[in-house]
């Protein structure tokens, strides 16, 4: 008993000497991430209801004028759109990914990741040669004879959907490509061994084991694509608003704490998606490995 | 305090203002172009595509120089000056600060990437990093509307004998003129030629899609044009009825391709054929037109803009701030400038430096100067607030 006991504390303390250790280990991100992450995002907070003095004006402002939740929801639509595209798209490129051997992954993941790295600007601008009046769509188009004069592609808001999902599917395929790697291929070879069709293997074993996944892309592409500004404004239609924009313009205009509320509600609807996220798919889903 | 002002600067800042600012950004795309060495492959096809902006204009073989300057200009010491970087900026060394080091004896220590937001930040925060940089002027009167946040400048050093009234200010100083003005494709109306803002909104006789400056990115919407189409002359476009210019701004609404934020847009989708027409600055124009792109100026019923230089309040080299100042608009500086890019000059003594086939581009120039109008500032510096506040309703209406 006294025995036991005493093994418990010493454990425990043992278990309390790590965990110091381990906080120490993360002090320095701590301390920088909230100096320079929590302590401004506090303090736009903070100013959004108090400049000068306790107000809720411009909450009520941006609740009452239509136009910043417009612009919000138009911003959270291409941003819905997007996500849902990517996923589309860069779901079977995982699955490839994860499944072809080692060699040709790797050189597969290089040809994702060099759009990766390559600056977001080059490539927006690299679209916008794409689709142009004059740009190489619409001259394969008209040689073929498909249509008579150039269509309008360029400053449209489908330029956007084509140049947002450019930039962001690699930000869709890592993480889905990172859980798809970490299924047991014994998992899959049992289902098949008992039985299961190709389409029943995909359905009961690969896609829940790959949901992980699928929710952390989604949440990346979705959050990174709320705050999207340059891409828009390059290739965008004439009324391709996104919320960041009219956050500028109130900054522009000294006005930081209508600015700061702006971008407090932006963050709000982030969370927002982010908890829906997390009671569809699960916390540990989100952020979890797959459980094999 | 200050981390959280310099946040919301950083994160929110994208304040892009001034034909020079609105390209800052994307000088500073093609320098990470080049600076990734993404290879000359890449850079030479979009310079093809786009016009390459290092190339505002062919150099001229030889700049006038300076020889010498007052002795009331000279010093020791450095002053801190932020501009658009770039080619611009490398214009603005070649005519400005090289001289002005050499003769005055100060060493200019450059920056990039001037903003008001930044200067109400720094001034603020007591933490003020440049004697001096350059703004469009609404914004610094606009900005001192706010509050003591700028030094008044030193008259005493300058020679205004040959300096419009209309470019010396209490609070800054005119040192750059540049045309907002109607620009077009000459292949797109069969040899007609657009005469005036009425002939921009007419899309019968000139067909096709437009561009226009926004009114968001740190930009106003061109309510001068829209009240000028309704057939106000263009005396009488100052006080704009905010009202009647959004009406009609209305009506060419739907012809508009694209609402610009940034100077190389309108040039861009000139020279790729996406407009017939747009509202561009001049300096971006003669850079496609050089590069052969068929797009020719009216100058009429345009605008007279200009940038100028303002000291933020405190800033610790404050003197050595007023005589750079000073130096820049004196004749020879305005027309090494001028030749270097195809933008005005405050001095009228820099037409002796100027070649004719020069000044027949510069909106300074004597026969040009005279269509255009002179950009009302003060107008916009104390109704931009209420402008911009409508602009994004009004463009999704």
């Amino acid at each position: 008993m006294t025995i036991a006991a005493e093994s418990s504390a010493k454990f425990g303390a043992h278990r309390g000497r790590t965990q110091m250790g381990y906080l120490i280990l993360l002090l320095p991100l701590l301390v920088y991430l909230g100096l320079f992450y929590a302590y401004p995002v506090a303090a736009m907070m903070f100013r959004s209801i108090h400049e000068p003095r306790w107000t809720a004006d411009n909450f009520v402002q941006i609740f009452d004028t239509g136009v910043y939740l417009h612009v919000l929801w138009l911003t959270v639509r291409i941003g819905l759109i997007v996500t849902f595209a990517s996923l589309l798209l860069g779901y079977p490129v995982a699955y490839v990914l994860a499944r072809v051997d080692r060699a040709k992954s790797n050189l597969l993941i290089i040809l994702v990741l060099v759009p990766f790295w390559t600056s977001i600007l080059v490539r927006t601008y690299a679209w916008m040669v794409l689709l142009g009046r004059q740009g190489i769509i619409n001259q394969l188009l008209l040689s073929f004879g498909i249509i008579d004069e150039p269509v309008r592609l360029l400053n449209t808001t489908f330029a956007v959907y084509v140049a947002m999902i450019h930039v962001l599917l690699p930000f869709m395929i890592l993480p889905l490509y990172g859980v798809m790697r970490g299924i047991d291929e014994n998992l899959l070879r049992a289902a098949q061994g008992l039985g299961a069709k190709p389409v029943n293997v995909f359905r009961q074993v690969v896609l829940p084991l790959s949901l992980p996944g699928v929710s952390a892309g989604c949440l990346l592409v979705f959050i990174l694509a709320l705050g999207f500004f340059i891409t828009p404004a390059l290739v965008g239609g004439p009324q391709d608003i996104m919320v960041a924009v009219l956050i500028q313009q109130q900054v522009d205009l000294f006005n930081w704490p209508l600015a700061s509320a702006l971008a407090v509600v932006l963050l709000a609807a982030a969370l927002l998606i982010f908890a829906v996220f997390m009671r569809t798919l699960g916390v540990e889903q989100a952020f979890g490995r797959a459980r094999t | 305090m200050l981390e959280d002002r310099k946040f919301i600067e950083s994160l929110l800042s994208l304040a892009l203002r001034s034909p020079h600012a609105a390209d800052y950004g994307r000088r500073q795309f093609l320098r990470s172009v080049g600076r990734l060495a993404l290879g000359a492959g890449v850079l030479t096809n979009l310079s093809r595509v786009f016009g390459n902006p290092y190339a505002l204009a062919a150099e001229p073989a030889t700049l006038p120089e300076v020889t010498s300057i007052p002795e009331r200009l000279k010093g020791k010491g450095v002053v801190r000056v932020s501009s658009y970087g770039g080619a611009f900026q490398e214009a603005q060394r070649k005519a400005y600060f090289e001289p002005f080091e050499r003769l005055s004896g100060i060493k200019v220590i450059e920056s990039e990437g001037p903003d008001v937001v930044k200067v109400k930040a720094m001034v603020d925060t007591k933490n003020v990093e440049w004697d001096v940089a350059e703004f469009d002027l609404a914004d610094v009167i606009n900005l001192k509307s706010k509050g003591d946040y700028w030094e008044e400048i030193d008259y005493s050093l300058v020679d205004t004998g040959n300096i419009d009234e209309a470019f010396t200010h209490k609070y800054a100083l005119d040192m750059l003129p540049y045309g907002q003005v109607c620009a077009y494709r000459t292949d797109a109306f069969k040899g007609a030629k657009p005469d005036g803002w009425a002939d921009f909104w007419d899309t019968n006789k000139f067909p096709g899609g437009r561009t226009m400056p926004a009114g968001s990115g740190g930009l106003v919407p061109d309510l001068e044009s829209a009240t000028m189409a309704t057939g106000v002359p263009m005396e009488k476009v100052y006080p704009i009825d905010i009202d009647k210019a959004y009406a009609s701004l209305a009506k060419i609404k739907p012809a508009v391709v694209k609402w610009w934020e940034a100077g190389a847009i309108p040039a861009q989708l000139l020279n790729d054929k996406e407009v017939t027409m747009g509202i561009a600055w001049n300096g971006r124009i003669a850079a496609i037109q050089a590069k052969g792109a068929p797009v020719e100026v009216s100058w009429r019923q345009g605008a007279l803009r200009t940038d100028c230089w303002a000291v933020p309040k405190g800033a610790p080299n404050r003197e050595n701030a007023m005589k750079f100042t000073a130096f820049i608009t004196m004749p020879v500086p305005q027309a090494r400038l001028s030749l270097l890019i195809p933008y005005g000059f405050v001095n009228n003594k820099a037409v002796d430096y100027l070649p004719a086939d020069r000044l027949s581009v510069l909106p300074t120039a004597p026969e040009i100067k005279k269509q255009l109008y002179v950009y009302n500032s003060e107008w916009w510096a104390a109704n931009r607030d209420k402008v911009i506040s409508r602009w994004a309703s009004w463009l999704l209406q």
